[in-house]
């Protein structure tokens, strides 16, 4: 028996109600599973569902229908289990301005109840990991886009989750502020985390990650590793893997869809 | 990597609160705020306050007091008269000086020089003797003596009745001088002699004005406004700022609960909120012991024996209530909101009501009592008012200082309680936490069309319409032929037309303009026996309802009722009768149910969601029919029409039946007045309160029960409801 994905999504559906009474389908039963160590991309354009799907995986949001576990927590029945075994870097996640990153990595492995004797050294670890030992006490308001990106992260990590999911998290950074970044997040999958990014900029993951899920509608409309999106997508099996993307959201409607 | 723990509830939330805490300090704003702005504002306004009374108490002295006045005489007699003046001056005991000048210094003038002596302030008035003056002051009755003053330097109105002081001696000197003349003891212009008994030395007390009480209460309100100030940025820091800079969802990620979220939070506001109360009181102590050496002479400021220590614990532990709902007000207010931006457009016109509501504790007659002290801000000013005021030992309208600090304690436990806990409800809503910014609500912004208006949207002509009805009162035409169309349109179509035409729904959907939805059989039939069914439920429900109001209150209406009830009569048996139909029955069943079953109920049930939320809708939206109608004795039975014409609508998915069974309601005073045929002096005995429960024998309250069951019965035949299923049906 193969044993379980660490991220495993199944059939995830998220109505949205809006204030004229038309309920909005966000997602409509997205289907996905990320393995220990693997780092999976999940591709979409604005407003594809991609980040619905991230905040009911994180417990933000509550499925309309279908399940998702997270290193064997159900997100409905074990939200409190799932949110101790996830990482999670929202697309909108900012840090205190007025804490230094030591300050926040402690707040945080207070609140995910690490005992205050190991709690320095986790720190410290922390610090180390992402390159933040030299500016660790000052204020992350003065700090450059990708000190505070990697402060977030680390803030993601701070408990040591097996799964990590990150909402388009190169969005505010440079080329070499997101190329450090995820050199940063390879190194974890290395070290046998389970991630899964969302993003738009195809070609910043196009060979880090070892599969994609592209969502359109609602909808997964194609999965797989690189060269199997490209080789069912484009006729002549030859292209990059935005041309695969662009053929696969292609063969499907316009989003979202929406119902009386 | 191994899962972490999960911390207790206590933990999680000192947690938040430390993290919370350690921006808070690091703002300069909640710095300013909690301990700069207190230490500054006390010293100044009260040095400002005593030492304005100081200045303004000399001046009033300084023109008061006794001042030297210089009088000029001219004329023939003008050394007799200053021979008068010179012996009241010489023989009045000093005891009898009271209001006298400091000085009367007397100055012969030529009649030419005087009007320049005048003006240069030489003299300050002047006396013209004319001949025989004297004579006349021995012998005639009243003496008219012209006074002059300058027009250019008036004499000051304290100099003018000091002179008018000194003359009424004189006029006494020359009265006794008549009376010894006419050979008269003179003791008869003088017939009570007062002596006082005991100690003649010992004098009335030094008058004091004590003014702890008058300022307590300023103070009070100002320390009340500085709480909430000081909850205000920390508040708006917590949660919308978290928001705003992204950081929320890290916490709400984190393995505890919401309600330990919420709590932290608290806590922190609390804290900050804690220190701001501390910094004003150490200020206002500071400033007092000051402050009361330059209050002016004759003013105090000290508390009843012993009470300074009660008074002090009262007002500390009133304020600490308040600071915890201070700050649970401040945090459940913002945490709707997406940004500090909006957080403080919201909050600010929270603590301005707030403020008014801790200002009540100034009007006059105003007492702490055990109901007073639990109102939140207006009690803990009441009980720390009441503690300054009268000590522990004075019962404050019957009840002792401790029990109203009690008091307004448990109710500040509960309301910060409820206040947290609506906090963490409103925080855990998906579509609050994760909504776009604020542009629906900007001012003149039309929205995109759409079905139905929204909770707020369909509030706003409600708030019109009371508005409306409120300053309608005064404009109106006494005659209901007049009055009641011009209401009507004036606070309910005109705020409804506005409204539904700016915020671009669909008229139909929203005001459920079409058939009802009918279950099976023959629609005709069905839509027949609903109608009909509304008929005889409106019909019912008004009979019940008056069989009710006069069972209930026997004929003990308050004045208003009976003056309208009988308004209405002499309508009603008015010619034409038709028209008292259209203006009591037609025009209001038709315009109030475009506004409540139509506007009010649609935005409310599209907002609260399904299935529950319609009910709620429905109680809502009869709470609001039932105070539009403004009598509070008649509440409760439009109360209980509201929820019957809301359910009606819910149930049948059309606003026609409602309509039909309002206007039942409405034409059954009309119908039965015109069968009754014209009763002389009808109005006249309605409102001298002639009506009582025998008017209505048992038999109609029994058949107004049976419509009412046969309606409901047709209605449901005609829709079935238990064939659909339960979310099509709500």
């Amino acid at each position: 028996m193969p044993p379980e994905p660490t991220i495993d999504v199944a059939e995830l559906v998220k109505h949205y109600r809006a204030s004229d009474g038309t309920v909005i389908r966000a997602v409509n039963g997205v289907s996905l599973s990320v393995d220990a160590g693997e780092m999976v991309g999940l591709l979409g354009a604005n407003g594809a569902g991609k980040t619905t799907t991230l905040r009911m995986l994180a417990t933000l949001l509550e499925p309309t229908a279908g399940t998702a576990r997270v290193a064997g927590c159900d997100i409905r029945h074990d939200p409190v289990g799932v949110r101790r075994r996830l990482g999670y870097v929202s697309a909108t996640t900012g840090v205190a301005d007025r804490l230094s990153a030591r300050e926040i990595f402690t707040s945080f492995g207070r609140l995910h109840g690490i005992p205050a004797e190991t709690l320095p050294h986790r720190v410290e670890t922390l610090l180390a990991q992402l390159d933040l030992e030299g500016c660790a006490d000052r204020p992350a308001g003065r700090l450059s886009s990708g000190q505070r990106q990697r402060i977030s992260l680390g803030r993601a990590l701070v408990h040591a989750p097996p799964a990590l999911v990150l909402d388009e998290p190169t969005n505010a950074l440079d080329v070499i502020g997101a190329r450090d970044l995820l050199e940063l997040l390879g190194r974890l999958r290395g070290e046998g985390h389970a991630i899964l990014l969302s993003t738009h900029r195809l070609h910043e993951i196009e060979n880090r990650c070892d599969r994609f899920v592209i969502i359109h509608g609602g909808r997964v409309v194609a999965a797989g590793t690189r060269d199997s999106l490209v080789a069912e997508w484009i006729p002549n099996g030859e292209g990059e893997l935005e041309d695969a993307f662009f053929a696969a959201i292609r063969s499907r409607t316009a989003i979202p869809e929406t119902l009386p | 990597m191994n899962p972490s723990g999960r911390p207790s509830s206590l933990v999680a939330a000192l947690a938040i609160a430390r993290r919370d805490l350690l921006e808070f300090v690091r703002d300069r704003r909640t710095l300013v705020i909690t301990l700069l702005l207190p230490m500054a504002t006390y010293p100044i306004l009260a040095l400002a306050t005593a030492l304005g009374l100081r200045t303004a108490t000399q001046e009033i002295e300084a023109r008061t007091a006794p001042a030297p006045i210089h009088l000029g005489l001219s004329g023939p007699e003008a050394p007799q008269f200053a021979a008068l003046v010179q012996r009241t001056l010489a023989t009045t005991p000093r005891s009898e000086q009271a209001g006298w000048p400091a000085d009367v210094a007397l100055a012969d003038v030529s009649a030419a020089d005087a009007e320049s002596l005048l003006d240069r302030g030489a003299i300050d008035v002047w006396i013209i003797t004319r001949p025989g003056l004297v004579a006349e002051l021995r012998s005639k009755g009243t003496v008219h003596i012209p006074v002059r003053v300058s027009a250019r330097r008036p004499a000051s109105v304290a100099l003018r009745e000091q002179f008018l002081a000194f003359v009424r001696t004189l006029g006494g000197d020359v009265a006794r001088d008549r009376v010894a003349a006419a050979g008269l003891p003179t003791t008869l212009l003088e017939p009570i002699d007062v002596v006082f008994e005991g100690d003649p030395e010992a004098g009335p007390p030094p008058l004091e004005h004590n003014v702890v009480s008058t300022l307590a209460g300023g103070v009070l309100v100002l320390l009340t406004v500085l709480t909430l100030t000081g909850a205000f940025y920390p508040a708006i820091d917590a949660i919308a700022g978290e928001k705003e800079r992204g950081t929320i969802e890290t916490l709400l990620i984190a393995p505890c609960r919401i309600s330990d979220i919420v709590f932290g939070k608290f806590l922190g506001v609390l804290a900050i909120t804690l220190a701001t109360l501390v910094a004003n009181v150490v200020s206002i102590a500071a400033t007092a012991a000051v402050a009361v050496r330059y209050l002016p002479q004759g003013v105090v400021a000290a508390l009843p024996d012993g009470a300074l220590a009660v008074a002090v614990i009262a007002t500390v532990l009133a304020f600490c209530g308040m600071a915890a709902v201070a700050a649970a007000t401040c945090l459940a207010v913002t945490t709707a909101s997406k940004s500090g931006k909006e957080a403080q457009n919201t909050l600010t016109p929270v603590i301005l009501l707030v403020s008014a509501v801790a200002g009540s504790a100034l009007l006059p007659g105003v007492h702490a009592g055990p109901l007073l002290a639990a109102v939140p801000f207006a009690g803990q000013v009441f009980v720390a008012r009441s503690a300054l005021g009268t000590g522990a030992e004075q019962p404050a309208d019957g009840i002792t200082v401790a029990t109203a600090v009690a008091v307004s304690l448990l109710s500040s436990v509960a309301v910060t309680w409820l206040l947290l806990q609506l906090t963490a409800l409103t925080l855990a809503d998906e579509d609050v936490l994760f909504r776009g910014p604020d542009v629906a609500g900007a001012p003149l912004h039309r929205p995109a069309r759409r079905q139905r208006p929204n909770a707020v949207q369909a509030l706003l002509p409600l708030v019109a319409g009371f508005a409306g009805l409120w300053y309608t009162q005064g404009v109106v035409p006494a005659d209901l032929r007049w009055a009641i169309p011009v209401q009507q349109v004036l606070a309910v179509l005109a705020p409804l037309a506005v409204v539904a035409w700016w915020q671009r729904v669909d008229m139909c959907e929203t005001f459920a303009l079409c058939w009802p939805e009918t279950g099976g059989g023959v629609r005709a039939a069905n839509l027949t026996g609903i109608v009909v069914g509304a008929i005889l439920l409106g019909g019912g429900l008004f009979l019940l309802g008056a069989a009710v109001l006069l069972g209930v209150q026997d004929g003990a209406t308050s004045a208003e009722t009976r003056q309208l009830s009988s308004r209405l009569v002499a309508l009603i048996q008015a010619r034409p009768r038709w028209l008292a139909w259209v203006l009591i029955a037609l025009v209001p069943a038709v315009c109030e149910e475009l506004l409540f079953r139509g506007w009010v109920l649609s935005g409310l049930h599209g907002r609260l969601q399904l299935p529950r939320g319609a009910w709620a809708a429905v109680g809502i939206q009869a709470a609001a029919f039932a105070l539009f109608h403004l009598l509070p004795e008649r509440m409760p039975q439009t109360f209980v029409l509201g929820l019957v014409l809301g359910a009606l609508v819910v149930v049948t998915r059309s606003l026609l039946p409602a309509v039909v069974c309002h206007l039942a309601h409405n034409s059954m005073p009309v119908a039965i007045l015109a069968l009754a045929g014209d009763v002389p002096g009808l109005a006249g005995a309605v409102e001298a309160g002639d009506s009582s429960a025998e008017m209505l024998p048992n038999w109609i309250v029994f058949a107004a029960a049976g419509a009412a069951a046969a309606g409901i019965c047709l209605v449901a035949i005609g829709v079935r409801p238990w064939k659909r299923h339960r979310e099509h049906l709500l």
